[in-house]
């Protein structure tokens, strides 16, 4: 089953770094905007459709 | 077997500082440089050899060797007597309940915490008394340290690296809590979880920073336990509501006025128990109101049963104060409890 790891802006560089030190430097990922807790649900909403539209983005194009 | 991590030549103290600190290899403090004789003396003294396992940080892969400990122990300030503790330390929170790299990465920020109980405290001069979570013995301040900068070196725990901590507080330069058993009547936190009196263990917590009472105004056990739960309860509604290994540090003081009324660790554990508790509908009152949604009346224990509760016997002779030690996030990350010299699981299978 194809998996996708979603990160937010602030962990990006954390989710880099772990990629880099498990032996897969490029290791995709979608970034969306950071933080999640506080988002209002118009602010949810629009982080979950950055987060499908960019999967898709990356599981379509490898 | 020979030591076989790489060497490097500085030509003195000062230079070696110096490199030391531009590696990234301390903690902002200057090292003591780990020299083969210095880290051979350690493992001579743990009689380990070189190579040998302590375990294995399962989301990195990464392994700790006792030459890698040895090297972090030497760097810290430790002598060879204190290095058993850095292993049984390392030990404990190898264990894979104490879940080690979401404790130590976490943007929570918290430390670990050592708790040391046995003969061993004697043998290294540890004291549980004045100043006990502060600088209050030489043993406690560098086996902490060593402990931490294990974590940098050996598994990139750097702040804006693998360490994610928003905040962090003191505790990660060094954690080591000693027990004062013998101004106390009650069982050892290592007997309490061991069953052995005369054992010497380490018990590592994911803790976050000690928040101090102040209740000098009752001899009564249970309005000293009132103001520790409204502590904890403050955590659970400003930090975290989650329930899981809270710490209570009872000085000699308050410690006094649980003993002369019959008081047992047990009885302390089973009434805070009881009272550290919220409703999820106290959020509204500090800010968190959005969060509260339908479930205003769900009850949060602060501990999953009273033996969650970390009771330990330390602090000054005097001074009606506590301190609390608020776990990192619920039950993520379980107190564990390894006795010193002991093997757990410490070979590949």
């Amino acid at each position: 089953m194809p998996a996708m790891s979603v990160m937010t802006s602030a962990f990006a560089d954390a989710a880099e770094l772990m990629a880099r030190v498990q032996g897969v430097p490029l290791h995709p990922f979608a970034v969306i905007e950071h933080p999640i807790a506080s988002a209002d649900d118009v602010g949810i909403n629009a982080r979950a459709r950055e987060a499908v539209e960019k999967a898709v983005e990356v599981l379509v194009s490898r | 077997m020979a030591l076989t991590s790489s060497r490097i030549e500085s030509t003195d103290f000062r230079d070696a500082q110096e490199l030391y600190h531009s590696r990234g290899w301390t903690d902002g403090l200057p090292i003591i440089p780990p020299t083969p004789e210095l880290v051979q003396a350690c493992l001579d003294w743990a009689l380990l050899p070189s190579e040998h396992l302590v375990g294995i940080e399962p989301v990195r892969e990464r392994a700790i060797t006792a030459e890698k400990l040895a090297i972090n122990s030497v760097m810290a300030g430790c002598l060879p007597e204190h290095f058993p503790l850095v292993v049984t330390a390392f030990t404990a929170m190898l264990q894979p309940e104490f879940l080690l790299h979401g404790a130590t990465a976490s943007t929570g920020g918290c430390a670990v915490l050592l708790i040391v109980n046995g003969p061993i405290r004697h043998q290294l001069q540890m004291a549980g008394t004045f100043n006990a979570l502060g600088n209050t013995d030489r043993a406690s301040a560098v086996v902490g340290r060593a402990v931490r900068l294990a974590l940098i070196n050996l598994l990139d725990l750097r702040p804006g690296e693998i360490d994610r901590s928003t905040l962090g507080h003191p505790g990660k330069f060094s954690y080591c809590l000693v027990e004062d058993e013998e101004n106390s009547p009650w069982p050892s936190l290592a007997e309490e979880r061991l069953g052995d009196s005369d054992v010497s263990a380490v018990t590592a917590v994911a803790a976050m920073a000690p928040r101090q009472i102040m209740n000098e105004w009752t001899t009564d056990p249970q309005e000293i336990c009132d103001t520790i739960a409204a502590e904890i309860k403050a955590n659970q509604l400003h930090y975290s509501i989650w329930a899981g290994n809270y710490v209570i540090v009872l000085p000699t003081q308050l410690r006094q006025h649980f003993i002369d009324a019959g008081w047992s660790k047990s009885d302390i554990q089973t009434y805070v128990f009881q009272q550290a508790r919220v409703i999820r509908g106290d959020w509204r009152g500090v800010g968190k109101g959005s969060v509260v949604k339908d479930r205003a009346d769900r009850e949060y224990p602060a501990m999953t049963s009273p033996d969650d509760l970390i009771v330990v016997a330390a602090g000054g002779p005097a001074g009606g104060f506590a301190q609390i030690i608020p776990p990192w996030l619920g039950t993520k990350s379980r107190a564990t409890t390894v006795p010193v010299g002991a093997c757990v699981d410490c070979e590949v299978p």
